[in-house]
């Protein structure tokens, strides 16, 4: 189970395949000592096991959501508008939204696509912006140069605009990875601005000095010593746009982009229950909720992971 | 130390948020200055599209300040939406086709310019010629010598004025249209046949961010973008006076914002309320929350010219009788729409309750009975498309749940930008679903109903976005666009109308309901069948 | 340092003119009517609709409109909306809103935020520590246009209502001076708090670990004077980072802010050009957009340098 947990745990950190390949290369029985430290810290972390479980779980209810709840919310007549706005109750313990529809139900069903898109979303955005931070803080000159006015165009052209032109070139839209694929190019800057600024405050750091006088090559000290002492800004900073994401892929179905009805996705509901929030607050507070509880395992699970990877604490 | 620091910050915090709430109290609201005159008032509008010109307006914002500041041929009246008489005298034909215009003494311009037949002949000529590219234009298209000051694409207009305009004297012109048009005098009121002082063909578009009309009331500084429109009583009216000495409409981009602030009385009334409101106005508002019959009438469309799946009109029928309009409008809407039994606005002459019969009644059996022998749709599968700009995500959805259940078919929507957007998939065929749309009369007579929407003509120009063609619906039209009298034109516009019933090329769902609210500082406020505020009659309450 | 600041103006140069080219060309290609976007639910007249094509020459090439927009630009022209107005002068009316309400925002995320965010890291696990948590997931999942809207009602409707406190208007008002924008800029400011918080807290724990930390207390500094000369400034560097990268954010994406107070800023203004494909507005403000991003990361490159003396500008 352990072992389960740790994959999907580095998963959104994005520091493994990095990490791991390259300095395979060079030193491959060090590399299992950094990780092995890693794992063994992670396992004695509450932090971990807490995050983890709730993870796990969501993973769970996204790949089989019926095993969760009696009914599907495709069903023929699964929406009655009788129902409407219905609060919570003990046989629909969430209540109905505006449609009629059973809110828990949807709730559950719709794990899937915000999973998907919270995922895909936050480990393309992370592996992306970290590898070529990580490169321009490095390199710096030319690299830095040219990498860095790409994000400042990046970072000014509007979501909306930007949206519709991927959207435009896209042969699928509609769907979870559509929406992952639209806010992973136009989110990765972020990410590489943080990981650029953290490399260029620690490459000039003593532990990189010694191991470039001890005559390390620059893909080893890239990311044997500069990355886990980088990350974890970017870690931060991951966690939390994994559920803005979430959220914000409701905005982008707007435009055709993010994930249509009848398909569900927790985003969707959100939104669509703004309006009458006064009215049924019950109807935007459920899904909220959930998403709060996701937001927070892997908050969790990315400070276990920044504590397990930094040096500093051996 | 620790708690020092501790300390600080909490002084800091602190600190800010006494600044937020310090100076709270001494501060008070400045609106409630003493009306001088006869009080001002402040009301909700969004921005206004275009320059403040009458024939360059089309859309409800502008027309809303230009209702106030213009005073035009006829106006019409609240209850019954028939034509009264405002700037005009007299409005005479014998056969529908040449008409006589005779004006009122008294009326004049906010600059002092009176008020002639010049006023609105030059007006017309400004907006008949395609060189001003002005909205209105195609109002004049039944006007004689119209198509010479429009020809068309990379064309030069060949005159400059309508040949059918005759000024008679200064108070007299008539007018010749290319053929009879019984309905004429009800189009009269719409904007674009207001007048305009010499003023405006000076600069017109400085004349359009502050224009000079006729109206009861007057531009009070120019037009503040996205800010605000300050109008002032004009002492000098010709009709009867403005109580009310000033009123600002107040822009907003958001309803819900908008009504909040209707709530704390900064403004003190709204002629559109946000969906947040609907379930809870009645209760706040009591009698001073207006829910009464609008213009507007709701429809799902085809588009019949290109896909045949939807080319049976028992497949639209069984539709329409899938729907539960009832359920809809009151769970949904609260009651603000009201299920259509025809295609014509209740508050028209010529509206037949449940004119549209069975067709519009929801029966799941009938319908899916209708469906399967007219033999469904191709991949069971129904794509509903709508504009997700325009809060019409929850009834299509709604809608789409009951085809689902009731015709046991799949159903998919398909969001839109805007409303335009739709217009471009569907110039360009693209999109071969079902789409929403809604029609917004331009003048109070059964013909606007029918001619914009379904006529063949309005395939290009008009708003026949499902390409609809039915030739006994065309003739029906034209005999009764040259009936003699008023009523006799009636009878024939309804025959075409049972045409439409019988065809199904929209499925009507519901009519609008105006829903506005005001608050307990106005009296005598009310919207009229476009929602426009009758901002001449309200006064200071108490 | 100045030969430094002098090569990365230079570089701007041909970035605002890739950009404004990149923009201009992606509006240009997008499909739609921006005459039919205008004349909303009715079709525009055919012959209408082509005289203002002609009128604003949305007929010509591709590179003949760049062409006459560019060097309109060079003139001092930005061109005009297809309403006829001024481009500049919608720029005018809308900026200084923008200007104001994000300066405003900034300033309450990145005080308020670091003070959290230190107070977090220093007693973890605490009170605040815990409420600084609870208050990034509610953020995070409950729409701004909720809390906005929530805050308006109460703040602005109910207090002057039922307790006579006419202190926050519910829509802006230009009349009441900086007091207009504070709730504006705390709902705009909302997200970013909770990701400045939690960058600090993770940042001052990394940093309080480090060696020259640790050494520090050692020669017996005083404990404040740790924290703020030494560690804070330190871990002030992926902050100010991510607050360089989100003011641009805050003066571009204030979309929803700006509806629930009824500003009428850059935030309306591009999404309404975007949607109604307004290629000259949207050229306008994302050029503008570009011109503060490449300052706000030259600034910040140089504040590095304040923060960390050893990296260095050649």
């Amino acid at each position: 189970m352990s072992d389960t947990i740790t994959k999907d745990a580095s998963a959104p950190a994005g520091d493994n395949s990095p990490k791991a390949t390259p300095a395979k290369k060079e030193k491959p029985e060090r590399v299992a000592s950094l990780w092995s430290d890693a794992v063994r810290d992670l396992r004695r972390n509450p932090l971990f096991i807490i995050g983890g479980v709730l993870v796990l779980a969501l993973i769970v209810i996204s790949i089989v959501p019926g095993w969760f709840t009696d009914g599907s919310p495709f069903a023929n007549g699964a929406c009655d508008l009788s129902h409407s706005l219905e609060r919570p109750s003990a046989e629909h313990w969430f209540g109905y939204d505006v449609q009629g529809c059973d809110i828990y139900t949807r709730t559950v069903w719709g794990a899937r696509n915000s999973i998907i898109v919270g995922i895909l979303t936050t480990t393309t955005v992370t592996v992306v912006g970290a590898l070529l931070g990580l490169w321009a803080g490095w390199k710096g000159g030319v690299i830095d140069s040219i990498l860095s006015r790409i994000t400042e165009i990046f970072f000014s052209i509007p979501t909306l605009l930007g949206g519709m032109l991927i959207m435009s070139m896209l042969p699928f839209a509609g769907n979870a990875y559509s929406v992952s694929l639209v806010m992973a190019v136009l989110g990765w800057p972020q990410i590489f601005r943080i990981m650029r600024a953290s490399v260029l405050s620690n490459k000039n750091n003593d532990y990189v000095m010694a191991a470039r006088a001890l005559g390390a090559g620059a893909g080893r000290i890239t990311f044997r010593h500069i990355l886990p002492n980088a990350i974890a800004p970017v870690i931060v900073v991951a966690a939390i746009s994994l559920g803005v994401f979430i959220g914000a892929e409701a905005a982008l179905s707007y435009l055709g982009i993010g994930v249509q009805p009848p398909q569900i996705s927790w985003g969707l509901m959100i939104s669509d229950a703004q309006v009458r929030f006064l009215a049924a607050p019950h109807v935007l507070l459920f899904p909220a909720a959930v998403l709060s509880v996701t937001v927070l395992a892997f908050i969790m699970l990315g400070d276990a992971v920044r504590d397990a990877l930094d040096p500093k604490l051996r | 130390m620790r708690g020092a620091t501790q300390t600080k910050w909490l002084v800091a915090a602190t600190a800010i948020a006494l600044a937020a709430t310090a100076c709270s109290t001494s501060s008070k609201s400045s609106d409630d200055k003493a009306a001088s005159g006869g009080g001002s008032i402040a009301v909700q509008l969004g921005e206004p599209q275009k320059g403040l010109i009458p024939q360059d307006t089309a859309e409800s914002e502008g027309n809303q300040v230009l209702y106030a500041v213009f005073a035009g041929l006829v106006d019409y009246d609240r209850k019954t939406n028939a034509p009264r008489l405002q700037v005009a005298e007299s409005i005479d034909t014998q056969d529908s086709k040449l008409w006589t215009i005779k004006l009122k003494d008294g009326y004049t311009f906010h600059n002092g310019e009176k008020v002639t037949a010049q006023s609105f002949v030059d007006a017309w000529n400004w907006g008949a010629n395609q060189d001003n590219a002005a909205e209105g234009m195609p109002f004049f298209n039944k006007i004689e010598g119209s198509d010479e000051l429009a020809p068309g694409k990379d064309k030069k207009p060949t005159a400059k004025e309508l040949k059918g305009l005759k000024v008679v004297d200064d108070k007299t012109f008539t007018v010749s249209l290319t053929a009879p048009f019984s309905q004429f005098k009800t189009m009269l009121g719409y904007s674009a046949f207001y007048p305009l002082p010499k003023a405006f063909f000076n600069d017109p578009k400085a004349f359009g961010e502050n224009p000079i009309g006729d109206g009861p009331f007057q531009m009070d500084g120019a037009w503040e973008h996205n800010k605000q429109i300050k109008i002032k009583r004009y002492d000098n009216y010709g009709g009867t006076k403005a109580k009310l000495q000033n009123v600002t409409f107040k822009i907003y981009d958001n309803l819900d914002t908008a009504y909040n602030d209707l709530r704390a009385d900064n403004i003190q009334a709204t002629n559109k309320l946000p969906i947040s409101a609907m379930s809870s106005v009645a209760g706040e508002f009591g009698d001073r929350y207006i829910n009464k019959p609008e213009s507007g009438v709701g429809y799902i469309g085809f588009p019949i010219a290109y896909n045949p799946a939807y080319q049976k009109p028992e497949i639209r029928k069984a539709i329409s009788m899938a729907i539960d309009r009832d359920a809809i409008t009151k769970t949904i809407f609260a009651g603000t729409r009201v299920p259509a039994s025809d295609f014509i606005s209740p508050l028209i002459n010529g509206y037949r309750k449940d004119a549209c019969g069975d067709a519009c009644k929801y029966d799941p059996a009938k319908a899916k009975d209708l469906f399967t022998q007219a033999g469904g749709l191709p991949n069971n599968t129904l794509e509903l498309g709508y504009n997700a700009d325009g809060g019409h995500k929850e009834w299509i959805e709604a809608v789409g749940n009951q085809l689902k259940k009731n015709l046991g078919i799949e159903v998919t929507f398909k969001p839109f930008e805007k409303f335009g957007k739709i217009l471009d998939a569907l110039q360009a065929k693209q999109y071969q679903g079902g789409f929403r749309m809604a029609w917004q009369m331009d003048y109070p007579s059964i013909e606007n109903y029918l001619r914009p929407i379904f006529s063949k003509v309005a395939i290009d120009s008009g708003s026949n976005y499902g390409g609809y063609v039915n030739d006994q619906f065309e003739s029906l039209l034209t005999q009764a666009d040259s009936a003699k009298t008023e009523d006799e034109g009636i009878k024939l516009y309804q025959q075409a109308d049972d045409v439409l019933i019988k065809d199904m090329p929209y499925i009507p769902v519901y009519t609008y309901q105006a829903s506005a609210a005001y608050t307990k500082k106005i009296k005598n406020f009310d919207t009229d069948a476009q929602s426009r505020y009758n901002l001449a009659e309200v006064e200071m309450a108490g | 340092m100045g030969r430094y600041v002098i090569r990365r103006l230079i570089q701007a140069i041909p970035v605002l003119i890739g950009a404004t080219f990149l923009i201009y060309a992606i509006v240009f290609f997008l499909p739609g009517d921006p005459v039919q976007a205008l004349a909303g639910e009715k079709r525009a007249d055919p012959i209408v609709a082509e005289m203002i094509r002609q009128k604003y020459h949305l007929n010509d090439p591709f590179i003949v409109q760049y062409w006459d927009y560019i060097s309109g630009v060079f003139r001092g022209d930005l061109g005009s909306s297809l309403q006829g107005r001024s481009v500049s002068e919608m720029l005018g009316e809308a900026f200084p809103y923008t200007v104001n309400l994000a300066l405003v925002a900034f300033v309450i995320e990145a005080v308020v935020g670091v003070a959290a965010g230190v107070m977090a890291a220093l007693r973890k696990g605490k009170f605040l520590d815990q409420l600084i948590l609870i208050s990034t997931l509610l953020v995070i999942s409950i729409p701004v246009f909720v809390t906005g809207f929530i805050l308006q009602l109460v703040l602005g409707v109910q207090l002057k209502n039922d307790y006579g406190i006419d202190f926050f208007s519910v829509s802006f008002n230009e009349d009441d001076g900086i007091r207009a924008y504070l709730l504006p800029a705390f709902v705009l400011a909302s997200l970013s708090l909770a990701y400045v918080a939690r960058l600090t807290r993770t940042s001052l724990m990394e940093t309080m670990r480090a060696d020259y930390v640790r050494t520090a207390v050692a020669k017996g500094l005083k404990r404040r004077r740790v924290i703020v000369r030494h560690a804070l400034r330190n871990a002030l560097i992926p902050i100010v980072t991510f607050l360089g990268a989100d003011l641009g954010g805050l003066m571009g994406g204030a979309v929803i802010t700006e509806k629930i107070f009824n500003m009428h800023g850059i935030g309306g203004l591009i999404a309404q050009a975007v949607y109604q494909k307004q290629g000259t507005i949207i050229v306008g403000v994302v050029t503008l957009l570009v011109l503060i991003y490449l300052v706000t990361t030259l600034l910040v490159d140089m504040l590095y340098a304040v923060l960390d003396p050893r990296i260095r500008y050649e």
